[in-house]
């Protein structure tokens, strides 16, 4: 079984994303190889592009004007993204690896990142869309790439931590259940930030 | 109580009412559903009311509201509370007369009051605009489906009472308590009434039905249902029964409080928003071991996941229902309140409950339960397969939807220009929300369409088919003595 993971095979998610799983199956990377080659750049990538969309642009939320924000708060905002971006990711293996056992799967964490970095690539990728922030335009492109990543995550999960297509199934629904909860968790956040003065000017 | 063993010759379980029922859920459904993607469709188009009172947004929303919660989801809970009450008493429901009763006329009340909401009779309070001829009606007609339930329930041959029951009777007794207190009224003529509370009183009471009705009616009710359904799909006893105890009785005392999270920084005293938020905290944790339980449960029986297509539907509303159960406790705390309060992540959230808790979960349920009323295959498993997809992208996208437009409202309603002044006016923010809500009629429409392939697939199961008479077994001496 190798140990490391070859950084084109994330290109071939997009078109061959089999082959991506079935050359994971015989992989056991080091948590930290995929941490620091993998899962710290797909974080990075929103708040940056949403850094450069913003201070360019100013988020179109639908209103008249565009709103703008001072650049240090913009960049307190972007590196709350960040880091709520890393904890995702990583608690997201890190419960993943907690299930396993559950549904007899594949116990190294190292796996269970790469998993992640699997389900997260389209979506890190498609966040190029930050650069043009116009919320429903966001929307709009991130809701087809939330939708390749499910597949990716329904049809890769039973290959790469090598378990039946129906334990899988059960896995990558628990771990939808776990990926709406922080997707509300970072809105909730979000707009507890802006209550307290971080963010857009609001009038609470 | 009987002691021996044995069942007299006649015998059965009355199941051509639960069927009775679940078809007429299967209607409501579709009927309810569809009302509901009219009025999205409105809000794109406004000129879709074409000038009719009778189709304006005001009267089909609460026609669509009304049929969703009382046509489709009181009758699959009366069918599946009559279906499990009298498997696990093992005894046929008492009064089986006054259960047709109750279920004939209950849709005939759903079909009459739908009428008068679009006629623009309307009480005025959510999820109680019927007005007080339909109030009384729905108070008997509640009375005489808790007769039927606990008179089984006392007929019992079995001497522990199934958990799944104690969520029925819950939602029996709650919803009959909700309902009287919030509709009493003063009768001015026989379609006009008014309230016997005023002011923030009467917002109180209200909500105080409002969130319960969502409590014990589109939760509890509904965990009766997994309580029974999920263990029997799965083969399997439910994981933990001494936790399924706790979390009843934790969700029973901890949901009642929390109704005046509704009314956050409105009129009424501080010390009862602030209450209503703390316990909408603490319901977080009975919501999640009851969510566990069942994930738990269903774990180990994936092997049924290759034949059983109703399986899916239910794995995937325990993930709804966590999201809900955790998206509501935080919706509750004030400070994102501020923010969420009268935009569309309210609508949003209320979706990921009932398309991703309460719609799947039946799903699941009517996908198992119909094909053992007549004894026979599902006509298409197929067809199931493609509607469980259907199902999670319509309401995927539904959430993602309201979720955008909601925070973009929120935001835009609070937002303040350098002088401290609104900076949108309302009307410019609604102006700018009807590409979030087509993109909404889009799911609805999708979960619709997988609605009507599902009543299409359990109509043909059951069609020409007869409902199977199965007895009860017989009950050992020590399972009447436990």
């Amino acid at each position: 079984m190798r140990e490391t993971i070859q950084s084109w095979l994330f290109f071939r998610l997009l078109f061959k994303p089999t082959v991506v799983f079935e050359e994971l199956s015989n992989t056991r990377p080091s948590p930290y190889s995929v941490f620091f080659r993998f899962i710290l750049w797909l974080a990075v990538l929103p708040p940056v592009f949403s850094y450069i969309g913003t201070s360019r642009y100013g988020w179109n939320i639908g209103g008249a004007e565009p709103l703008f924000m001072t650049p240090g708060n913009l960049l307190v905002i972007s590196i709350v993204y960040f880091f709520a971006l890393l904890f995702g990711l990583v608690s997201t293996a890190l419960i993943a690896q907690w299930m396993a056992g559950t549904y007899g799967a594949r116990h190294s964490l190292g796996i269970h990142l790469a998993l992640v970095t699997i389900i997260a690539a389209p979506l890190a990728v498609g966040s190029a869309v930050h650069l043009y922030p116009h919320v429903f335009i966001n929307v709009l492109v991130l809701i087809p790439t939330l939708m390749w990543s499910m597949y990716l995550l329904y049809r890769g999960l039973p290959v790469v931590l090598k378990i039946s297509p129906e334990r899988g199934m059960l896995m990558a629904s628990s771990l939808i259940g776990w990926l709406l909860v922080a997707a509300v968790s970072l809105l909730g956040l979000s707009v507890g930030l802006w209550g307290s003065g971080i963010g857009p000017s609001v009038g609470v | 109580m009987m002691s021996s063993k044995e069942i007299p010759e006649d015998e059965y379980y009355h199941d051509s009412v639960v069927r009775f029922l679940v078809m007429c859920s299967l209607v409501w459904a579709v009927l309810g559903m569809a009302a509901g993607v009219y009025v999205a469709a409105e809000l794109v188009w406004p000129d879709l009311g074409f000038n009719q009172p009778w189709l304006s947004y005001g009267r089909v929303r609460t026609l669509h509201t009304n049929g969703i919660i009382f046509g489709f989801g009181v009758s699959a809970l009366m069918a599946t509370a009559f279906y499990s009450v009298q498997r696990t008493c093992h005894v046929p429901l008492r009064l089986p007369r006054l259960a047709w009763f109750t279920a004939v006329a209950w849709q005939l009340g759903v079909l009459a009051g739908g009428i008068s909401l679009l006629a623009g009779i309307n009480a005025g309070k959510e999820y109680a605009e019927l007005e007080w001829p339909f109030d009384i009606a729905i108070t008997l007609l509640w009375i005489y489906f808790g007769i039927v339930f606990f008179a089984t329930i006392a007929n019992r041959r079995i001497k522990p009472i199934y958990v799944s029951n104690w969520f029925y009777g819950a939602l029996i007794i709650v919803i009959a308590m909700l309902h009287v207190v919030n509709s009493l009224a003063m009768p001015a003529t026989l379609f006009k009434s008014y309230s016997l509370y005023a002011g923030s009183q009467d917002a109180i009471v209200q909500w105080w039905y409002g969130h319960n009705a969502v409590g014990f009616l589109l939760t509890g009710g509904f965990l009766g249902m997994m309580y029974y359904f999920l263990p029997k799909h799965a083969d399997r006893p439910i994981w933990s029964y001494r936790l399924s105890i706790v979390a009843f009785w934790a969700f029973t005392y901890s949901y009642i409080w929390a109704g005046p999270h509704h009314l956050h920084y409105s009129s009424i005293p501080d010390w009862v928003q602030n209450l209503a938020m703390v316990m909408s905290l603490i319901l977080l944790a009975p919501s999640w071991a009851t969510m566990v339980n069942g994930i738990m449960t269903v774990s180990g029986a994936w092997q049924k996941l290759r034949t059983d297509p109703a399986l899916k539907f239910i794995v995937l509303s325990l993930a709804f229902y966590g999201l809900a159960t955790f998206e509501g406790p935080m919706m509750a705390i004030k400070s994102v309140n501020v923010v969420s309060h009268f935009t569309d992540w309210t609508i949003g959230h209320v979706h990921s409950g009932a398309l991703g808790w309460n719609a799947l979960i039946t799903f699941g349920t009517f996908y198992f339960l119909v094909p053992r009323l007549v004894g026979a295959e599902l006509y298409s498993v197929r067809l199931a397969n493609i509607h469980f997809w259907m199902a999670l992208a319509g309401t995927m996208l539904y959430i993602l939807a309201m979720w955008g437009a909601g925070v973009s409202q929120g935001l835009l309603w609070l937002s303040l220009d350098q002088i401290g002044e609104l900076t949108f006016s309302f009307k410019d923010i609604m102006a700018s929300m009807p590409p979030y809500y087509l993109l909404r009629l889009v799911a609805g429409l999708i979960f619709l369409s997988g609605a009507v392939l599902m009543t299409f697939n359990l109509m043909m199961t059951v069609k020409g088919r007869a409902t199977v008479r199965i007895r009860p077994p017989a009950v050992s001496t020590s399972a009447v003595q436990s």
